[in-house]
């Protein structure tokens, strides 16, 4: 039996992520996968200003900025127990929703599909496509998608200021007053990247593809002559030729509730427009925040309290030197289980119908999570144009909140990787603690007190290496996990930390 | 990923007109790791010409000086960064983090700037390091930097067209300005009208802690994904381009003496700047009294 260790930095992930496989005749064995940089986000916060969370927080990511800012309002609103208006509500997610369509298209276009362009794969014969259309800064795709998500961004800033980190969520709302005319602005601009999306992305008009329920439907939209062009369809094909739709063994998939539903949207069964919910083996249940903990087991932490039965007052100490740990990232556990987040989760958790049927087919596999993402723009842009229609710029979009000095808050958003929590304390009128699981963590921790292995861990398990020395294989399946590690080591600045080389 | 929303050029077509070859972009390349340190050893022997080497990103240094905080190949990358350094024509620091420390210097990590921490020169390079191209490190503060002023710069170093770098060693041409000038509140500055509520139109400066008359940068002339900047939408300027960003007092608020900030716009004298703003605010027009205007 031939057996071989390999470690790998894997890059086009944002921040810095190392996988150590072992590999037995072609085939994984055992998978760690560790985060390699630790940046001190949490202490950083203690003692400073009661706001802070809103200009600091934004920092620790260039690619979700928006998704943190969110997180850390609804800390401060749960603080204050703000009345925060509709309008506020529907700029907020107008916003999310914006930098949402960024990171997934970006992530799928220009950091998964990408790989279908390297050179490894020029016997196979989707390669003279690939190069076509995904070649990093050339490929037709890659440049079509560079295009319009900065356009989607100028959303961002004409609510916001500016993309990424802006601070213009507040506790009771939103700082801007967007009149008529910026509203106007922020609809045309959706309604031209729709127009792109549709064309680029689906291969076919929207209203077409909102029939699709089932499975089968998706296939026979892939085979239709009017729809192969799309991104959609030729990365389904890629993945398939490339067994990316092979079904892992599955863990759980959580969500935290994506886009809060604006009061005349409310209902006793729906408060956001992607419900919570924690997803097992085909079975949907409540999500129980109560049951989320910290586990430092191979993590390079020491916990102060020992106990983690409050992330509230858990404290972050690093031990570079810590026995038997290997990853910066913590093991947070939902019910003691390692459980994934991720756009796939949300659109499950949610009963997302064509995603549902999908998963009952053909199970969990990188190209489900890549599906996922490709597909979520369809139902965020009809929701975003819904809601600049309803935004009268007479009414609020902020209401002052009643000053708070000490108190909690938490702040559960759904970033674009996933569930995203910000946990915060006041005292005195300053943040006496702050602590965040960010989607990574879930996705990319390391094992626990039990030896159980985290969610990619375990999706590594059992993959099939056909060359050891070129593993291409394992750069898709920890790149299908969107991985932001510089979120998931609660480092702080944006997401492409590492250096870029120029050179003629 | 700010970068990726330059237009006129978009990045592909900037990195095409100007002939730059991207040997390696942690979010852009598909190069395998193999080739990454491949391409690593053909810099360290001269093989590969490294031109323009950015970095973003603060030096993690920690713990104890060792650098263990951040690895890569179990080696601290501070270390790479000192190999690489010497190698480069041009040594770009993008980004506040990677100029000065940024949000690295609150932290316990022994952050540090490729040449500066805080205002304070030395940094990972030391305060002599000059880089083969004779400019020392050059830094693009910001969080995140105005891609413009990123692309910018990668067209004015190709070009070899001479650059004019301040006190910070940041362009004069981007930095030799303040957030405030454009800021569409100016005029409520002008005539000492304070926002007190958010969403209220006014001045950010007198009690929103905006930072905007200290701060020097291009936001306002540029403006952020062409459309609009913080200060234009009521978010206060938090002084991201400074050497000590994040401040150590909390955002959103203004230090005052006396209803004045304890910090006044950048060279401005006290007993001037009072006796101005006295009469400056006796001289409001109704328009802005009432603030019909908006910014």
């Amino acid at each position: 039996m031939k057996r071989r260790s390999l470690t790998l930095p894997i890059n086009r992930v944002e921040g810095d992520l190392e996988i150590s496989v072992d590999i037995s005749n072609n085939v994984v064995v055992k998978a760690q996968v560790a985060g390699t940089m630790f940046r001190g986000f949490e202490q950083m916060m203690s003692g400073r200003g009661l706001l802070d969370g809103l200009v600091i927080t934004p920092r620790i990511c260039g690619i979700c900025s928006t998704s943190h800012l969110y997180a850390a309002a609804l800390a401060l609103d749960q603080l204050h127990q703000a009345e925060v208006p509709d309008n506020a509500i529907r700029m907020r997610n107008l916003t999310h929703i914006a930098e949402h369509i960024q990171s997934d298209l970006r992530h799928v276009i220009l950091m998964f599909a990408v790989d279908f362009a390297h050179p490894s794969y020029n016997k196979r014969s989707f390669f003279a496509e690939a190069e076509r259309c995904y070649t990093p800064l050339q490929g037709e795709s890659a440049i079509s998608t560079i295009k319009a998500t900065r356009q989607v961004l100028e959303i961002v800033a004409i609510i916001g200021g500016q993309w990424p980190h802006s601070s213009f969520m507040v506790p009771g709302g939103i700082v801007s007053t967007p009149n008529s005319a910026d509203l106007r602005k922020c609809r045309q601009l959706l309604e031209e990247v729709v127009h792109w999306y549709e064309k680029q992305i689906l291969g076919g008009p929207l209203s077409e593809w909102q029939k699709l329920k089932t499975a089968d439907e998706l296939k026979s939209w892939c085979v239709d002559p009017a729809h192969k062009e799309g991104d959609l369809a030729r990365i389904i094909r890629i993945a398939e030729d490339l067994q990316l739709d092979r079904g892992e063994a599955t863990h759980g998939f959580i969500s935290g509730g994506a886009l809060p539903l604006p009061a005349t949207e409310m209902s006793n069964s729906r408060s956001h427009l992607f419900g919570a919910g924690h997803w097992q083996a085909g079975r949907l249940k409540d999500l129980d925040l109560s049951r989320i903990s910290e586990q430092l087991t191979s993590s390079y932490y020491r916990s102060n309290s020992g106990a983690l039965d409050s992330l509230f007052l858990d404290k972050t100490i690093p031990d570079a030197e810590k026995e038997k740990a290997y990853s910066w990232v913590k093991s947070p556990r939902y019910a003691d289980q390692p459980v994934e987040t991720s756009p796939l989760a949300e659109l499950l958790c949610a009963g997302h119908p064509l995603i549902c049927s999908w998963i009952a087919e053909k199970g969990v596999s990188p190209l489900a999570r890549e599906l996922a993402r490709l597909l979520r723009p369809a139902e965020l842009l009809p929701a975003a144009l819904r809601w600049i229609k309803e935004t009268n710029p007479k009414d609020s979009f902020y209401i002052e909140p009643a000053p708070c000095e000490a108190g909690r808050g938490l702040g559960i958003v759904q970033a674009s990787r996933g569930m995203l929590g910000h946990w915060l304390e006041v005292r005195d009128g300053l943040i006496d603690n702050y602590q965040m699981i960010t989607p990574t963590s879930w996705n990319a921790s390391p094992r626990d007190e039990r030896g159980m292995a985290g969610p990619m861990e375990q999706a590594l398990l059992g993959a099939r290496v056909d060359n050891p020395d070129h593993p291409l294989e394992l750069g898709h399946i920890v790149r299908s996990f969107d991985p932001c590690l510089v979120c998931a080591v609660h480092s702080l600045h944006k997401g492409n930390r590492n250096t870029l080389r120029l050179g003629a | 990923m700010a970068l990726l929303n330059i237009e006129s050029p978009h990045l592909p077509d900037l990195c095409r007109t100007l002939d730059i070859e991207l040997l390696w972009h942690p979010s852009l390349s598909n190069s395998s790791a193999q080739e990454h340190l491949a391409l690593l050893d053909r810099l360290r022997s001269c093989e590969q010409q490294l031109d323009i080497l950015c970095v973003e990103g603060f030096v993690i240094n920690g713990p104890n000086d060792s650098g263990r905080y951040d690895l890569f190949w179990n080696r601290p990358k501070k270390d790479l960064l000192l190999e690489l350094a010497p190698l480069a024509q041009h040594l770009v620091a993008v980004g506040t983090c990677a100029a000065f420390g940024g949000v690295g210097n609150i932290g316990e990590i022994e952050a540090s700037g490729l040449q500066f921490i805080a205002a304070e020169k030395g940094g990972l390079l030391g305060a002599d390091f000059v880089a083969a191209g004779g400019y020392p490190v050059i830094n693009l503060p910001g969080c995140p930097t105005h891609p413009s002023v990123v692309a910018d710069l990668l067209t004015n170093l190709v070009d070899g067209d001479p650059l004019e770098l301040n006190d910070l060693q940041a362009p004069q041409q981007w930095f030799d300005m303040l957030i405030h000038q454009g800021c569409l509140r100016n005029e409520y500055h002008e005539f000492r009208i304070e926002e007190r509520q958010f969403g209220e139109p006014g001045c950010l400066f007198f009690h929103r802690g905006c930072r905007g008359p200290l701060t020097s940068g291009p936001c306002n002339k540029l403006l952020w994904n062409q459309r609009s900047s913080k200060t234009n939408v009521g978010v206060p300027c938090v002084g991201c381009t400074s050497p000590d960003f994040p401040q150590a007092y909390p955002f959103f608020e203004t230090r005052n003496i006396a209803d004045i900030p304890l910090e006044l716009p950048a060279g401005v004298d006290r007993a001037h700047y009072l006796a101005y703003k006295g009469m400056a605010a006796a001289a409001a027009p109704e328009r802005l009294k009432k603030r019909k205007k908006l910014p």
